[in-house]
């Protein structure tokens, strides 16, 4: 067992379909905020670590930018080219080091309106195989998977555009969802523009503009900064096969992987009843269900009594992305880390419309590649 | 107050090529030759379709090539209602993506499945190749899946 690590600080942007600032201009007035929020400056901070993407950016290098604008100058300072989620997970580690005792993680992009999310998403496909042929996209993954899925379990169209409605309901209660839905029902879900069967566009993650940070400390730190730390009592990390045609996309494995791993450090045996909501880096509705029971939060299959029974619901037994998770708003490089600053914001009863009553432990989980090929998964705890 | 929303954006392009690998070289010259070639792992007998190098699983270099059967089963499709290009998400007839287990592989192949109505598609079902008539070494020389 390593040494504890808590989140002492936690911030997103409102996040838009374009938000009309340049991403540097978001990235500062983020960070400047959270760090007035936990009342230090920069010079409390020993190392920073960016999720960001040079696809995404439309540069290399990117961070040079970005470095500055987060208060790094002349300090230690590292990118991740992945979710953000990762980059807590790299703080995380950083702090287990021992050579440092707080650090800055922070993803983002301008998902909204600088470029066609699918073109980044393409970008990611296997250069010399899948993206000169054009039929294995991120969407037609999702499409492949929730078809299982639903043929496996009997979980039906109309299930999963219960879901759908169930996560837009949210949304349209979270002030930080980029999108707002009037009136999201089952008919408006189904009767959306038809893309890979069964998915819809109202089925499709909110590719927006927007960014998060936490800030990370060792116990030592985290007592000087604040008298309410949330720990991180368990990470998990895991990978599987780039190449679509190996994975079995109903079992999950790395994400089940990056659950057991989490679970074990955390002490946790029985997750449905340890751990009180979980968010989930969702990017199609489909994958909600598939990814609650590889974690298991659910029973195998129990997609259709989850919806008939609103278990996933804010009130329910286990509420799934209570903020209404990516469908509400996916900044490609912030999505696993929004998660991350939501679950915060659930322990500390600051979800308003969204809380889930006397949430303690949370889980939240990050992914990267198509279909998840990467996953991160982080529990967190409140301590009283 | 002046620069509070910015309107103006600039374009960036970036144009690439990349050099396939020894595995799908071999992989599209076998397509040449309307033939199927996938690659074993001497550690773990699966036979990967398209060929790829390395073994993830074993971590060993592959190198023996073996030609799979032109026909297997549909394991899982999608009716695809779109295409997607440079990112942009444009509308089309209906058509059927398959993930297709070839008799002698242990991957699926990802292909186009024609011959079936959109509505009849179903899982198990028995496929086989459809050749580009003039086959000129390249992906689009197996040119779709049909019923068998
Ligand atoms: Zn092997």
């Amino acid at each position: 067992m390593g040494k504890r690590v808590a989140i002492v600080g936690y911030k997103q942007t409102k996040h838009s379909f374009d938000n009309l600032v340049s991403r540097e201009r978001m990235v500062y007035e983020l960070v400047k905020s959270l760090y007035s929020d936990i009342g230090i400056t920069k010079d409390a901070i020993d190392t920073f670590i960016l999720a960001s993407n040079d696809f995404t950016d439309g540069r290399t290098i990117s961070e040079v930018y970005i470095v500055p604008r987060i208060g790094a100058y002349m300090k230690d300072e590292s990118k991740v080219e992945s979710d953000g989620l990762n980059a807590a997970l790299y703080a995380y580690m950083r702090i287990q080091s021992g050579l440092y005792d707080t650090a800055l993680a922070i993803g983002f992009s301008m998902s909204g309106s600088e470029f066609r999310a699918p073109m980044i998403n393409s970008y990611v496909m296997d250069p010399a195989y899948e993206r000169p042929r054009g039929l294995i996209n991120f969407h037609s993954i999702a499409a492949l998977q929730a078809r299982v899925y639903m043929e496996k379990y009997g979980f039906k169209e109309r299930d999963l555009a219960k879901l759908t409605v169930k996560d837009l309901k949210n949304a349209n209660n979270n002030p930080y969802a980029a999108r707002r839905e009037q009136k999201p029902t089952v008919d408006s879900v189904l009767g959306s523009r038809p893309l890979y069967a069964p998915l819809h566009e109202a089925h499709v993650s909110a590719y927006a503009d927007g960014a998060a940070a936490v800030v990370l400390a060792s116990e030592e730190a985290a007592k000087r900064i604040t008298d309410k730390p949330l720990w991180i009592t368990g990470v998990g990390h895991s990978m599987d096969t780039y190449y679509l045609g190996d994975r079995d996309l109903l079992r999950m494995d790395s994400l089940r992987s990056a659950g057991e791993q989490a679970y074990r450090m955390a002490g946790i045996k029985s997750p449905k009843r340890e751990i009180d909501l979980a968010e989930l880096h969702t990017n199609f509705a489909s994958e909600e269900p598939v990814f609650a029971e590889a974690l298991g939060l659910f029973k195998e299959g129990s997609g259709k009594e989850v919806v008939a029974n609103g278990d996933s619901n804010v009130d329910g037994k286990m509420p799934v992305n209570p903020s209404g998770g990516p469908l509400g708003a996916n900044p490609i490089n912030a999505a696993g880390l929004i998660r991350l600053v939501d679950v915060c914001a659930q322990l500390n009863g600051e979800a308003g419309k969204n809380q889930v009553k006397g949430a303690k432990t949370g889980l939240a989980h990050g992914q990267d590649g198509p279909g998840a090929q990467q996953n991160v998964v982080f529990i967190v705890r409140r301590e009283k | 107050m002046p620069g509070e929303t910015i309107k103006s954006m600039v374009p960036i392009t970036f144009l690439y090529r990349n050099r396939v690998g020894q595995a799908l070289e071999t992989y599209i010259d076998g397509l040449k030759d309307k033939k199927i070639l996938g690659i074993k792992c001497p550690a773990c007998d699966k036979v990967y379709v398209p060929p790829r190098t390395v073994c993830g699983c074993c971590h060993k270099k592959l190198d023996t090539y073996v030609e799979v059967e032109q026909q297997g089963t549909l394991e899982n499709f999608t009716v695809a209602h779109v295409t997607i290009e440079g990112g942009e998400i444009k509308d089309a007839e209906p058509y059927v993506i398959g993930m297709i287990k070839l008799k002698g592989a242990d991957s699926l192949l990802s292909a186009v499945v024609k011959g079936v109505a959109v509505d009849k598609v179903k899982t198990g079902i028995r496929v086989k190749a459809v050749w580009k008539e003039e086959t000129q070494g390249s992906y689009s020389d197996l040119a779709y899946f049909e019923p068998a």
